[in-house]
C-alpha cells in the first residue's frame, strides 16, 4: 500500500509541527496547544492502528472469560440471560470491529445489572466481586499500555510497550 | 450520633440544582454539535448581555480566546464603558458548551466566588448568567486575574494541570494551598445565604450519597460502553458511605493547575475552578488532591500532592491549619468516590462529549479520556486494600 498509513501519518505531523505551528501567533495559545495535542494523538495512533482490531477483540474475550467466570455464580434470574449473551460473544467475527464492540457492550450490559442487582436487591457473592475485581485490573493495565503515549499515566514506567503488550496475548 | 433513614439506592436524593444540570445537559445534548465560537460571535453575545444590564455605552475590545481548563470555553475581553473609562477592564468570560468533561454550573460557580472573596484569594466575579437567559449560554465573566499555573521556565507540557511540575517555588506555594484548603473548608456556608447550594444533613450519609448519585447519574446518562469495575465501585460506594457529622464547604478540584501564582514571588493571586464546589466532607478535598495523576514527583523520587509536598506533610501541615482530623478509613472511601469520580468524567462524559461533537476541545477531552484506565486501576487497587 503506497503511500501507507504510516507514512501519511508523519507527514501529516510534519506539517503540523514545521508549518502550522510556526504560523500561529503566539496569541493563539488554545489552537497550539490544540495543535500540540493533535500531533500527540497522531503518534499514538501511529503506534496502535495496528492492533487496533487485536486490542478490541482481546478485549472481547477478556469479558466472555469475566462472564464465564460468574456464571455458576450469578443469581438465577440472570442465568439464562448471560449464557445467551456469552454464546452470542463466542460468534462474534473477531475481524469486524463493529461487531465486536457492539457484543461488548451486550455482555458487559448484563455484567452491569448482576453487578447492581436490581439496586441491592440481590447480594453480590465474593466470587462475582473478586472476578470483577481481577477483570477490571487487568483490563485497566491494557489500556492504560495502550494509551501511555499520553505520558498521563504516573506509572508509565512499569507498562510495557503496545507491541510486547499484544505479542504476549496477556498484561504487563 | 446519626440521624439517617437515608435510602442508599434511592437515586433521586440528589442536590436539586445539580439535578436540574444533568437534566438540563441530557434535554440539550441533542441539539449539538457545538461549534467554537468566533471572537465577533463572542463581541456579539456580550454586547446583548450588556445591553440586558443597560449598559449600552460600551465597547468591547482584545477579544482573546485562552487556553487552559478541560470544560470551558474562556476568552477575555476588554470592557469599557462610558468615557471616563476609557481604559476599560480586563475580564475573563467562562461559558458552558454544549457538554464538556463534567456538566456544571455557573451560577453556582459565581456565587460560591463571590462568597470567598477576602477568604482566600478568587478572581473578581463581575456577572453570571446562570442558565444563559441573556447570553445564549451558561457563563461567568470574571475580572482577569494575573499569574500563572505552571512556571514559565519549565516544559508547559501539562494538560488541564496534569504532568506539570511546580519546581523550586513549590516551598513558596505548599503552605499557601494548605491554608487555601484550611480556610475553605473553615467557611461558615450557613450565613453564606447561597441560593444554588443546599446542604446535605449533618451525622448523615447524604453528603456520600448526594455525590454518588450525581456521578453515578452521570455515569448512565453517558453510557458509551459498560465498564464493569465502575458498576462494581458505584455498589462498593453506596454500601459503604459513611456518615458526614459536620458538612463543610469542599473545593472539589483544588490541584496543582487550579491556582494561579505570581512570578517570581510565588504568591497566590486565585484559587481557580470552583465548578465542582459543594458542601460535603473535609475528606473529600484531601483525598482529591492526593490522586497520583494530580501529582509529581520530587528529585529524590519521593510523590509530592499536587507537586508541593510529601503525602504525610501535607496532612500533617492540613491537620494543624484546619484543626480538622482526617480519618483513614473515611480517607480511603474518598479516595475511591474521586477515582470513580474522575473514570466516569473521562470513561463518561468526556467520551459522550465527544461523540456528539458537543465540546468546543474534543482533541483535549479524548486526550484525557484515555486516562480514565489510570483511574479505573488505582479505584481497584484501593476496593482491594478496603
Amino acid at each position: 500500500m503506497l503511500p501507507s498509513i504510516d507514512l501519511r501519518i508523519a507527514n501529516i505531523i510534519k506539517a503540523l509541527e514545521q508549518v502550522v505551528q510556526p504560523a500561529l501567533a503566539p496569541r493563539e495559545r488554545l489552537a497550539r496547544d490544540q495543535v500540540n495535542l493533535c500531533i500527540g494523538h497522531l503518534r499514538m495512533i501511529m503506534e496502535q492502528w495496528r492492533w487496533a482490531v487485536a486490542f478490541e477483540a482481546r478485549s472481547l474475550d477478556a469479558m466472555i472469560a469475566l462472564a464465564d467466570n460468574i456464571l455458576p455464580s450469578v443469581e438465577i434470574v440472570w442465568h439464562d440471560e448471560l449464557a445467551s449473551a456469552l454464546d452470542r460473544g463466542w460468534w462474534v467475527d473477531r475481524q469486524d470491529l463493529a461487531a465486536v464492540e457492539k457484543a461488548i457492550v451486550a455482555l458487559g450490559g448484563v455484567i452491569d445489572r448482576i453487578i447492581l442487582g436490581e439496586d441491592g436487591k440481590y447480594p453480590l457473592t465474593d466470587a462475582v466481586r473478586q472476578a470483577v475485581l481481577d477483570y477490571g485490573e487487568a483490563q485497566a493495565a491494557r489500556e492504560r499500555a495502550w494509551f501511555a503515549g499520553t505520558g498521563l499515566d504516573p506509572d508509565r514506567a512499569e507498562l510495557s510497550s503496545i507491541a510486547a503488550m499484544m505479542d504476549a496475548g496477556v498484561v504487563r | 450520633m446519626i440521624r439517617d433513614d437515608l435510602d442508599i439506592w434511592d437515586r433521586s436524593e440528589m442536590e436539586p440544582r445539580i439535578r436540574h444540570i444533568l437534566e438540563r445537559t441530557a434535554r440539550l445534548r441533542h441539539t449539538g454539535p457545538y461549534r467554537p465560537k468566533t471572537n465577533a460571535e463572542v463581541t456579539a453575545m456580550l454586547t446583548r448581555f450588556f445591553a440586558a444590564h443597560d449598559m449600552t455605552d460600551i465597547v468591547i475590545a482584545d477579544v482573546e480566546r485562552m487556553s487552559g481548563g478541560a470544560s470551558k470555553e474562556q476568552f477575555a475581553f476588554t470592557l469599557s464603558h462610558g468615557a471616563k473609562e476609557a481604559q476599560g477592564e480586563r475580564l475573563v468570560l467562562r461559558m458552558d458548551p454544549l457538554e464538556a468533561i463534567a456538566q456544571t454550573c455557573r451560577g453556582r460557580e459565581g456565587e460560591i466566588q463571590v462568597a470567598m472573596a477576602g477568604h482566600v484569594p478568587v478572581a473578581p466575579v463581575r456577572w453570571f448568567d446562570a442558565d444563559g437567559d441573556l447570553l445564549g449560554q451558561p457563563a461567568v465573566i470574571l475580572g482577569f486575574v494575573d499569574g500563572v499555573t505552571q512556571p514559565s521556565d519549565g516544559d508547559g507540557r501539562a494538560v488541564s494541570g496534569m504532568g506539570g511540575h511546580l519546581g523550586s517555588l513549590a516551598d513558596r506555594l505548599a503552605p499557601q494551598y494548605v491554608d487555601a484548603l484550611a480556610k475553605t473548608h473553615r467557611f461558615d456556608w450557613s450565613r453564606a445565604h447561597l441560593r444554588y447550594f443546599q446542604a446535605p444533613r449533618a451525622h448523615s450519609r447524604q453528603a456520600a450519597i448526594w455525590q454518588v448519585n450525581w456521578w453515578s447519574g452521570v455515569w448512565w446518562d453517558c453510557l458509551v460502553e459498560p465498564v464493569p469495575a465502575i458498576t462494581l465501585a458505584e455498589r462498593w460506594l453506596r454500601e459503604n458511605a459513611p456518615v458526614c457529622d459536620r458538612p463543610v464547604l469542599v473545593h472539589g478540584d483544588l490541584r496543582m493547575g487550579n491556582f494561579l501564582f505570581e512570578e517570581p514571588s510565588g504568591r497566590f493571586t486565585a484559587v481557580l475552578d470552583w465548578e465542582l464546589a459543594h458542601i460535603g466532607d473535609y475528606h473529600e478535598d484531601i483525598a482529591w488532591t492526593m490522586q497520583k495523576l494530580f501529582g509529581s514527583w520530587g528529585d529524590d523520587g519521593t510523590f509530592l500532592v499536587s507537586g508541593l509536598l510529601p503525602r504525610n506533610a501535607f496532612i500533617e501541615r492540613y491537620q494543624a491549619a484546619s484543626g480538622n482530623v482526617i480519618e483513614p478509613e473515611r480517607l480511603r472511601y474518598y479516595e475511591i468516590l474521586n477515582a470513580y469520580k474522575c473514570a466516569v468524567m473521562d470513561l463518561g462524559q468526556a467520551m459522550r462529549a465527544t461523540i456528539a461533537g458537543n465540546n468546543h476541545q474534543e482533541v483535549v477531552l479524548s486526550w484525557l479520556g484515555s486516562a480514565g484506565a489510570v483511574f479505573l486501576s488505582h479505584m481497584i487497587q484501593l476496593i482491594r486494600e478496603s
